[in-house]
């Protein structure tokens, strides 16, 4: 009988994506000083496609920390960077079916690690940033120009729509506001607008 | 028996086949209560006094009355810590140590919320205890000192001898002793020490468990635990769990008579020695002193690897073994033991406690040499930390 449920068993006996990328991109690193768990996160990212092409994990720690760092491995591969930052909080425990109580930090550790690595991509980003106009999403580097952009072609009514399609809100959640502020703004001025032409 | 390699004897042993048998006619035709009148009853009554001798002769007690049966060590504990309390209502100071096992500890900690003063002995880095600490904390209201003799975790012994000798000279106190780690494993001599109350527990030495007993030196005045039909002599009421009493007398004999102590040293003293000299981040914890320690047990630090993950590899091989690490979100991060002899956090997360015992053989402990590096490899090189393990 194996000391782990099956799932996490066969993860932490053949944990997938075991390593470090050569000339990552993205390195994050999470740990936990209640448990003594550390996990670091790899990636190579590809720019042009703002998109995840290898994930790799080091881990110190219990079997439920490396089964869960060998599936979010798996899970963010060849995923949108964007995709990747709005993973549910959830993801690796319903991938297992479910996780311990005293074990979902084992997940969240890997998943702050993500965030981490994401945010060490965006920073490294960000250093470059030369634009004038006002940055909105920090994580991302996305402009309040490229966000109104966005709303206006795609009718955009939802944050969620906004980090889907230009990345923005997808990091930290910090910039949530504004971006609701924006939305708000676009359509308020866009019904104006509308009022007046009937108006007419 | 299942195909597992068991290295887990300090949690519970294998009851013995001995033992076993001379249960058996008492979980059968021989079912008589020892208090009864009639022949069949008094013949269960022998039982349990041959039992009583059969535990007085391990532990050389000077008389075979001091022995009490009880339902386990934590019980024998308990009792003993509440008993001495109870009789001595003006006292209220207790001294014991940090590494005791929790059924002192966490008592002492219940009684020190509760307005009683408690003393707690440090140990050093090697979990020895500095008896001048002890002599220091002595005083006239101290009611109780409590010490173990074995350390359940690390197997280091408490020279008791000298700390009850401490204890009478230099105050009126009560000396309880925990023993249930001890037994079976080292000779025991209470007469000729100044120990007052020494609990025991059958499943640590090839018993079942449900069963313990509590050595009360004659002349001490204990409160009773249980109050009811006054068996043990009013002590410990409750009918006797004559099977159960039986098991514990046949396993003091089988411990009395075993005559293999010095090959479970040999095979702990290869396991201990192969893995401190094949890792480099291997630490022994406990003092390298082996004479201070229990023959058995050998508790290992592997630096920055988690003891679960150990566990769980040796578990997938059949290993079964202990880890002090509690890898949990809202739990300590080590265990209080090792926590008190300063063992630093990130060896304290990897240590492994390997307790052998009679059963087991060479080409179990082989084998075991031979699955460990495997794991340990394996988990170093998964680590973030640049580990050198070899």
């Amino acid at each position: 009988m194996s000391y782990y449920p099956a799932r996490i068993n066969e993860h932490f006996l053949n944990p997938r994506n075991v390593g470090e990328c050569d000339d990552a991109d993205a390195i994050g690193e999470a740990g936990s000083f209640t448990c003594g768990a550390v996990v670091r996160l790899s990636l190579k990212i590809d720019a042009a496609l703002q998109r995840i092409t290898d994930a790799r994990f080091k881990a110190a720690g219990c079997g439920y920390l490396i089964a869960s760092a060998s599936v979010l491995t798996e899970t963010i591969k060849d995923l949108a960077i964007s995709r990747a930052a709005t993973l549910h909080e959830n993801a690796i425990a319903d991938w297992f079916g479910e996780l311990p109580a005293d074990k979902t930090h084992c997940a969240a550790l890997c998943h702050e690690a993500l965030h981490a690595a994401l945010a060490n991509y965006h920073n490294a980003a960000r250093e470059e940033w030369t634009g004038d106009e006002a940055l909105i999403c920090t994580c991302f580097c996305v402009s309040e120009k490229t966000i109104e952009r966005v709303i206006e072609t795609g009718s955009l009514r939802t944050i969620e729509q906004v980090t889907r399609a230009c990345n923005a809100g997808g990091g930290c959640r910090s910039c949530h506001p504004l971006i609701e502020d924006i939305l708000e703004d676009y359509w308020r001025t866009t019904a104006l607008t509308s009022e007046e032409i009937n108006r007419l | 028996m299942r195909d597992i390699i068991y290295l887990d004897n300090n949690a519970t042993t294998r009851v013995a086949p001995e033992v076993r048998d001379a249960m058996l006619p008492y979980l059968d035709e021989l079912y008589g209560n020892p208090s009864s009148a009639h022949t069949f009853g008094r013949e269960m009554r022998r039982s349990v006094e041959r039992a009583r001798e059969q535990v007085a002769e391990l532990l050389n007690a000077a008389d075979v009355n001091e022995i009490v049966f009880t339902s386990c060590g934590s019980e024998s504990d308990n009792w003993a810590i509440r008993g001495v309390l109870e009789q001595q209502p003006d006292k209220r100071h207790i001294i014991t140590t940090r590494v005791e096992h929790e059924a002192v500890r966490n008592w002492c900690e219940r009684l020190e919320k509760s307005g009683y003063e408690v003393t707690w002995l440090d140990v050093d880095e090697e979990g020895l205890l500095n008896l001048e600490d002890l002599r220091a904390a002595l005083r006239p209201d101290t009611a109780l000192v409590s010490v173990m003799l074995a350390n359940n975790e690390t197997g280091v012994l408490f020279p008791i001898e000298e700390i009850g000798r401490t204890v009478r000279e230099n105050s009126e106190a009560v000396f309880h002793v925990d023993g249930v780690q001890a037994v079976g494993k080292i000779p025991i001599d209470l007469r000729h020490t100044h120990v007052d109350l020494f609990a025991l527990s059958g499943h640590k030495f090839h018993a079942p468990k449900g069963v313990g007993a509590l050595y009360i030196r004659g002349g001490v005045n204990l409160a009773p635990f249980i109050i009811g039909g006054g068996q043990e002599r009013g002590r410990r009421s409750g009918t006797e769990a004559v099977p159960y009493i039986v098991a514990l007398g046949a396993a003091c004999e089988l411990a009395k008579n075993f005559d293999g102590h010095a090959e479970v040293r040999r095979l702990r003293d290869k396991l201990e020695d192969t893995i401190l000299d094949t890792f480099t981040k291997a630490r022994l914890n406990g003092t390298p002193e082996r004479a201070r320690r229990l023959p058995n047990t050998a508790n290992i630090s592997f630096e920055l690897i988690e003891g679960e993950s150990i566990l769980a590899h040796l578990n997938e091989a059949g290993i079964c073994v202990s880890t002090g690490s509690a890898c949990n979100a809202e739990s300590h991060v080590s265990s209080a033991v090792l926590r008190a002899m300063n063992v630093p956090y990130t060896v304290a997360q990897g240590s492994i406690r390997f307790s052998l015992g009679r059963y087991n053989t060479e080409s179990e402990i082989d084998r075991t040499l031979d699955m460990l590096p495997a794991i340990i490899k394996r988990l170093s090189e998964m680590s973030p930390f640049e580990i050198k393990q070899t």
